[in-house]
């Protein structure tokens, strides 16, 4: 249902797509909302460094023109989005959160996913603000400033989407895209009480979007229900040959199996490594644990091997991609960003091969689990969200620093590119979010677990007071 | 005078050195990777090559049989 004739702030996109295709609702009167919403909303957030208004309206325009011709609407039609300013959009140089790509030329093609949700009705309304070259977990961006989290301006987003989270759950677009190297799209969901999906690997194309460590990179959707990343994961599913890691693999949709819920889906806890730690998120964890039936643990092997394997790798492939710009610009890097991509340059290359052998086999052993559960429930942050600029903070009794450990539960697992959907839970005054980990190739299964919890009123995008 | 170089090796603590090889290693691999690197930012890109190589260590202590394949696996 829509919640009010002249606002969409807080809708679904299954509701704005029904109503818009229905009539009941114009795509431009949706737009100019969105539009409206983020002149207003966005200085407190920071989440926009660039808003698509002509060629949103535009769109919206010839969606309306197309209804009123009798065309049936596809399935996200006169939905708003925005996309982390990775992703290329026509018209703009791809920013990647830098002040070196603002020299760049405006890009000529849209990224394959924006062409995607385009071409399935949803309208462009902007580029997200990020962490520089999206090496960050705080959201805290040297050159376009700090995004602030819509729940209390005070603390971090989290990074490296930034925007991304922070403007879904600040209902200034009810759905964004993010990317995922080591858990971008996870941290900040998980900081700002959001849903997000990161996919297999491979499975959503990256073409045209700026990397950051190429065997590690994924993209995917964050929304403020499960239902709604399914529905644009949906859209954007299917082999692209402008991505060469991208899988020849049908699409397999996941919206229409939502209902089926948690039903002969078994679920474990990860123990080990992956046991909470702080009191929110022995909370969390222990909530969904308990609405899913988990009553077992698994053990994730060698992870803490895992996430030193998944840094090596990161900080050398970043390395060897910035290499020129490190020769010719190095000033113009976030000095935190260029001093951790300088010694991934240093670092030998044996063994960072030595990493991508112990990736093999770490990456064998761990799809072994699931042949005796569909599921596994594990942490996505160590903690809800930091105040921004805050520098360490206490985690199993010792004090660590804040920008590396906040990906200590996610790096483990988007290292061998297991499918994971981050489901929030409201707790207060931060919210804070849990990783739901399927086998490789079954976000659907993810995507039906997130949905039997929001069913229960488990998990849920709680709305920022304002 | 070899006698006050001998004491002078001996006073370095073993942080010291580790600082100084790592120091070393950023210093050459800069050279020839043709990286600038400002003084000012030695403090920060040693303390992240020596995380680097922290990770890197436990990473290595773990035993793997030569014939074990790194994951990306290149196809013709």
């Amino acid at each position: 249902m829509l919640e009010a004739a002249d606002d969409f702030a807080w809708s679904r996109v299954a509701d704005i797509a029904a109503a818009v295709a229905a009539g009941r609702t114009g795509a431009l009167r949706v737009v100019e909302a969105a539009l409206a919403r983020i002149r207003a909303r966005d200085p407190l957030i920071n989440a926009f460094t660039a808003v698509t208004e002509q060629r949103a309206l535009h769109r919206a325009r010839a969606l309306d023109a197309a209804r009123e011709r009798g065309q049936r609407l596809p399935a996200l039609a006169g939905v708003p989005f925005a996309v982390k300013n990775l992703f290329d959009v026509v018209g703009l140089p791809t920013l990647a959160g830098s002040k070196i790509n603002r020299d760049a030329s405006p890009a000529t093609l849209d990224a394959t996913m924006i062409e995607r949700l385009e071409a399935a009705g949803a309208i462009l309304v902007g580029a997200l603000n990020m962490g520089e070259y999206a090496y960050d977990f705080t959201g805290e961006n040297a050159h376009d400033g700090a995004v602030h989290n819509p729940h209390d301006r005070a603390r971090m987003a989290g990074g490296s989407s930034s925007g991304s989270a922070a403007a879904v759950a600040a209902g200034l677009v009810p759905l964004a895209l993010g990317s995922d190297t080591n858990g971008s799209i996870r941290a900040p969901a998980s900081l700002c009480g959001v849903f997000g999906l990161k996919p297999t690997y491979g499975r959503l194309s990256r073409a045209r979007t700026f990397p950051f460590s190429a065997s590690l990179d994924h993209v995917g959707p964050l929304a403020r229900s499960a239902r709604d990343l399914a529905l644009a994961y949906d859209a954007m599913q299917g082999y692209d040959p402008d991505d060469p890691v991208c899988a020849e693999r049908a699409a397999e949709p996941a919206a229409a199996l939502m209902e089926r819920g948690a039903e002969g889906l078994r679920v474990a806890v990860a123990g080990g490594y992956f046991k909470p730690k702080t009191a929110e998120t022995v909370y969390a964890v222990d909530s969904v644990a308990a609405a899913l039936g988990a009553n077992r643990d698994v053990i994730i092997p060698q992870a803490e091997r895992a996430r030193s394997a998944a840094y090596i790798i990161t900080a050398s492939e970043a390395a060897s991609l910035h290499l020129d710009r490190l020769r010719a610009r190095p000033r113009d890097f976030d000095p935190a960003v260029r001093d951790r991509l300088i010694a991934g340059a240093v670092l030998p290359a044996s063994l960072v091969v030595k990493a991508q052998k112990f990736r093999r086999w770490y990456q064998r052993e761990v799809v072994k689990l699931f042949a005796e559960v569909d599921a596994i429930v594990a942490p996505t942050t160590p903690c809800t969200a930091p105040l921004i600029g805050q520098q360490t903070f206490t985690f199993d009794g010792v004090e660590l620093p804040v920008r590396p450990h906040l990906g200590v539960y996610t790096q483990p697992i988007s290292f061998i590119g297991l499918p994971v959907v981050v489901i929030p839970v409201p707790l207060a005054p931060l919210p804070i979010g849990v990783q739901i980990i399927a086998a490789p190739w079954r976000e659907e299964v993810a995507l039906r677990l997130a949905y039997a919890l929001e069913a229960k009123g488990v998990a849920a995008a709680p709305r920022p007071s304002e | 005078m070899p006698g006050k170089a001998k004491t002078a090796a001996k006073a370095k603590s073993p942080a010291r050195r580790a600082r100084d090889a790592t120091d070393a290693l950023i210093a050459a691999s800069a050279q020839s990777l043709r990286l600038p690197i400002d003084p000012a930012w030695y403090p920060a890109v040693r303390s992240n090559i020596q995380l680097l190589l922290k990770h890197a260590a436990l990473v290595e202590e773990f035993l793997l049989s030569e014939e074990t394949e790194p994951a990306p696996v290149f196809r013709a």
